[in-house]
């Protein structure tokens, strides 16, 4: 099992090598569909394996690495963990599938996207901050790529605003690492990177103040949070399909998986005194960008404001200190990463039949493309958190939780969820539904078009068939959650 | 007479000399089985390495052998080797042959070899002057150029001032404690602490750091591309380890010496970033980087500390890697009728030379010190090593200007991959010799980045 982690993450990696150098393009097609299935399939394997009623990390590895400063090859998993690990494996699956069809330079495509996974899943793994820095970055230049290369019209100065902002993210984070390693050497006298040890450690307040910014800066422009979440409508209007589904899905999971996993567990003194501070960078998130969302005619751009919105969920849940409000931030990050990725897919295929994200453009394609239609409609459902649908799990816990201890907070923050029903309804309506402003012309040409197709079908299935798992009977998922939440609050 | 002690230069002198011969017996067409020839010498010298015993001192002490001295030659030798693989094919496109260049590149090499094996102050400055004067000589050689003669004479005439800066250091030192051997250096009298100041700044403007650096961007930009591969990497491994060992026995003792480094390192450091940012000619940014990096590799310099000197050495062989890497893909792009470097040479070179573009970026993606390449590694030792002796405010800024570098190598990537090509170059030949030493190099650069500790342990235990 131990090992099973390990080739869990570095697979992709593998594979990517295999494919550059054997350079086919069918070859390359099929390697990364099973590949990532076969991912897809051993992360179930370890979630099944998982054993939520044992305390502490499970499938730990730990190997010798640098000595001299005390790193080390060293993985394992939690409950939260474990599930964004199987969301991962999922996503990425269903965007080698979506991608069959791809005719721009497939092979490179490919391997960027398979060391994207590697990097994604490591960094939900490393128990090392070494370790986890390294997967930290590893996904940017992928990334940067992904948007430069295959993006819309804009590419370069979305890519570079994305590498730009993230770089800077990740330096502050850094610096962060570098002060708990520092206060580690001087507390203890040897330099150590390994996460367990330092959570034993206990800091003092003013170094938990002072890293928690620092960790928290990082973590913010990743997630991203209000003042520097400018760069995510950019970069998802800008990105390719396949690049927006992992962006939305995974990327910013990473963030908020940071705030859980080190703020909280390492600083809980500092997460306490800034509770006013995220809490209203939350809030204005949620609404603010709900607002924002409402006044967007691009639907790329509408779901990007859409995720920032439910990322203020996230981070109000994770900070509210209350165990059932930690519980739902975990279940809407993998709420959210399903959901919005279905929704990027749908966003996708709209612009791959009809060449435009923009809703003036668009109108009354249920009709042409029933199928779609019901997808478009779930995935959105699922994101606004229709009872019945994960979200909706995630986002009643949250405010549960954060209505026992800050009812005024959680007051405001529930009116995100009616926006948020408004604006994907609005949007629904006018791509959707709306036949009475579309001409003739389009009516003829659209009636050629052709509904979704067998690569479209399964990730769409498989997403959603998830989300309705966990909005149906989350019992077992909120149980695999709460394994962290005892880990975060000690039993 | 301990002649095993002197294996390595023995070997590298009698290739020297064979190669002299040779070439004055040879034609030109010869050139490239000339320089292969040079690579087996330096082959069997790096071999040789390990079969000298250490410690071991000989011709009355003037040369030791240390394991620090032995590691110091290994690196050097192996970049050169490198050096030497990639430069052939580059003259004889260009159309302009120089039988000597081989063997200059072994003279200069031979100099950092006898500079690194000895203790004594005279022998160090008879040393450095081989090398560089082999050096002026190896920047001029395109003497029909006007860069080439500009760079050559300015490199001439400030290298000859940090010379003389050099020697009249070594006379002071000597006149003050009566002794030029490096370990029984403990002078405190003004006379003292000049001669320091003078070899401190002598081997400053070596290094390229501000305030010396003038010769830095027109001596790089001057050369010819391999030769610059060549003073932007073994000159700077060799000086780092010099550095080091002079750092231990001499500057340390004088009590200002770590607010002079520090703030010569802080200086290099942003003055080399900022610069950077100016710079038209991909090869002039190259080398405001490499003045930024003088200023990096110095800050490891303001204390005596074990992790930092292991850290610095790590760092500069890793750096001299990435840089020699970029610089040979630089050398083959130059292939092409009228390249210049200039940025809007290198437009969406992406297209026509994927594995080039690749190759430069990860090579520009590993200088910024993004992980798992190994200068991560070496960025991460020194910044660690700063905030252990507590100096905070050095570790700040060395964050802030490796942020602020990111910028001008992410500009060159950018023109790469993402503009549109604008014109038509016409192909270049990868050599045998190129495509073998870039695949070193970015092996090492990986290797040594999940790796470190191979050589990390090893620097670690010499230092």
């Amino acid at each position: 099992m131990e090992l099973l982690l390990s080739l869990v993450i570095f697979l992709p990696l593998l594979t990517a090598g295999v494919i550059a150098i054997v350079r086919n393009e069918g070859f390359t097609k099929v390697a990364s569909v099973v590949v990532s299935g076969t991912v897809f399939l051993l992360s179930l394997v370890l979630f099944f394996n998982f054993d939520f009623s044992r305390e502490g990390f499970q499938f730990v590895t730990k190997l010798d690495w640098i000595p001299t400063l005390g790193i080390s090859y060293h993985l394992g998993l939690d409950g939260m963990a474990v599930s964004l690990v199987v969301m991962t494996a999922l996503l990425f699956f269903a965007v080698f599938v979506w991608s069959w069809k791809i005719e721009d330079r497939p092979i490179l495509y490919t391997a960027l996207f398979l060391l994207l996974e590697t990097a994604c899943l490591g960094v939900f793994s490393a128990l090392d901050f070494f370790l986890f820095y390294i997967f930290w970055e590893g996904m940017l230049i992928p990334m940067y790529f992904i948007i430069g290369f295959w993006g819309h019209e804009r590419k370069v100065y979305a890519a570079n605003k994305f590498f730009i902002y993230t770089f800077f993210g990740s330096l502050f984070l850094l610096l962060g690492l570098a002060s708990i390693i520092v206060y580690g050497y001087f507390a203890t006298g040897q330099i150590t990177f390994d996460y367990l040890e330092h959570a034993k450690m206990g800091y003092p307040l003013w170094i938990q103040l002072v890293s928690f910014l620092l960790f928290g800066i990082g973590f913010a422009v990743k997630i991203p949070m209000f003042p520097v979440h400018t760069w995510l409508p950019d970069a998802h209007v800008e990105a390719p399909t396949a690049g927006s589904v992992i962006l939305a899905g995974v990327l910013l999971k990473m963030g908020t998986f940071g705030f859980v996993r080190y703020s909280l567990s390492l600083f809980p003194d500092a997460s306490k005194y800034y509770i006013p501070l995220i809490f209203a960078l939350s809030v204005i998130a949620i609404i603010y960008a709900a607002m924002m969302a409402i006044a967007q005619t691009h639907i790329k751009r509408l779901i990007a404001y859409s995720s920032i919105s439910h990322m203020g969920i996230v981070t109000l849940g994770t900070f509210a200190l209350d165990k059932d409000a930690l519980n739902g931030a975990v279940y809407m990050m993998i709420a959210h990463g399903l959901s919005s990725g279905a929704l990027f897919f749908a966003a996708g295929f709209i612009y791959d039949r009809i060449h435009s994200y923009n809703m003036d453009d668009l109108g009354g394609l249920a009709r042409y493309l029933p199928n779609f239609a019901v997808f478009f409609m779930i995935s959105g459902l699922a994101g606004i958190g229709l009872p019945g649908l994960a979200g909706f799990i995630a986002e009643f816990l949250v405010l549960l939780g954060t209505f026992k201890a800050h009812p005024v907070w959680a007051v405001i923050a529930g009116t995100g969820m009616i926006l948020g029903a408004a604006y994907f309804l609005y949007m629904y309506k006018r791509v959707m539904l709306e036949e009475e402003t579309i001409s003739d012309h389009r009516k003829e040409r659209w009636a050629q078009l052709r509904d979704v197709e067998f690569h479209h079908v399964i990730p769409f299935v498989l997403i959603l068939f998830v989300a309705f798992v966990m909005g149906l009977y989350p019992a077992p998922f909120v149980r695999i959650v709460d394994h962290t939440v005892k880990l975060v609050f000690g039993g | 007479m301990n002649w095993n002690a002197l294996l390595p230069e023995i070997v590298l002198f009698f290739g020297i000399l064979l190669l002299f011969l040779l070439e004055l017996l040879l034609k030109e067409k010869y050139y490239k089985s000339l320089t292969l020839l040079g690579f087996v010498t330096v082959v069997l010298s790096a071999f040789s390495v390990l079969f000298v015993g250490y410690p071991a001192s000989t011709l009355f002490d003037g040369f030791t052998v240390t394991g620090f001295n032995l590691i110091a030659k290994f690196f050097l030798l192996a970049v050169t080797g490198l050096v030497l693989l990639a430069s052939y094919d580059f003259f004889m496109k260009k159309g302009s042959i120089y039988g000597e260049l081989p063997y200059l590149y072994l003279i200069a090499l031979l100099g950092f070899m006898v500079m690194l094996s000895s203790e004594n102050l005279a022998i160090i400055f008879v040393g450095l002057e081989l090398a560089s004067i082999t050096m002026y000589i190896l920047v001029g050689l395109f003497k029909r150029e006007y860069f080439s003669k500009e760079g050559a004479f300015k490199y001439l005439v400030i290298g000859t001032t940090g010379t003389s800066m050099f020697a009249l250091g070594s006379g002071l030192v000597y006149g003050s404690t009566g002794s030029l051997l490096l370990s029984l250096q403990k002078g405190e009298d003004p006379l003292f602490a000049l001669g320091v100041l003078l070899l401190m700044s002598a081997l400053a403007l070596k290094v390229s750091a501000v305030p010396f650096h003038f010769w830095t961007p027109d001596a790089y930009e001057g050369a010819p591309t391999p030769t610059t591969s060549f003073l932007a990497t073994v000159p700077k491994i060799a000086m780092y380890f010099l550095l080091v060992k002079l750092t231990v026995y001499i500057f340390s003792a004088l009590p200002t010496w770590s607010f002079l480094i520090g703030v010569v390192a802080v200086a290099s450091m942003f003055y080399g970033n900022l610069m950077a940012y100016a710079q038209r000619s991909v090869k002039r940014l190259l080398a405001y980087s490499s003045i930024a990096h003088a200023g990096y590799f110095t800050l490891a310099l303001t204390v005596v500390d074990k992790l930092l000197m292991t850290s610095l050495l790590f760092y500069v062989f890793v750096y001299a890697l990435a840089t020699f890497g970029a610089f040979t893909v630089l050398s083959i792009l130059e292939k092409k009728e009228g390249w210049t470097h200039h940025f809007l040479d290198f437009k969406g070179i992406a297209k026509e030379h994927p594995f080039l573009a690749s190759v430069l970026a990860l090579f520009l993606f590993t200088l910024i010190g993004i992980p798992p390449m190994a200068v991560f590694v070496g960025k991460l030792g020194i910044f660690m090593g700063l905030v252990k002796n507590r100096l905070f405010f050095l570790g700040v800024l060395f964050v802030l200007a490796s942020l602020i570098s990111a910028g001008y190598y992410l500009k060159v990537i950018v023109y790469m991959f993402l503009h549109e090509k604008e014109r038509d170059w016409g192909t270049t030949g990868v050599s045998a010799g190129e495509s073998f030493a870039l695949l070193v190099s970015t092996l090492a650069v990986f290797f040594f980045g999940l790796f470190p500790s191979a050589v990390l342990d090893f620097l670690l235990r010499l230092v």
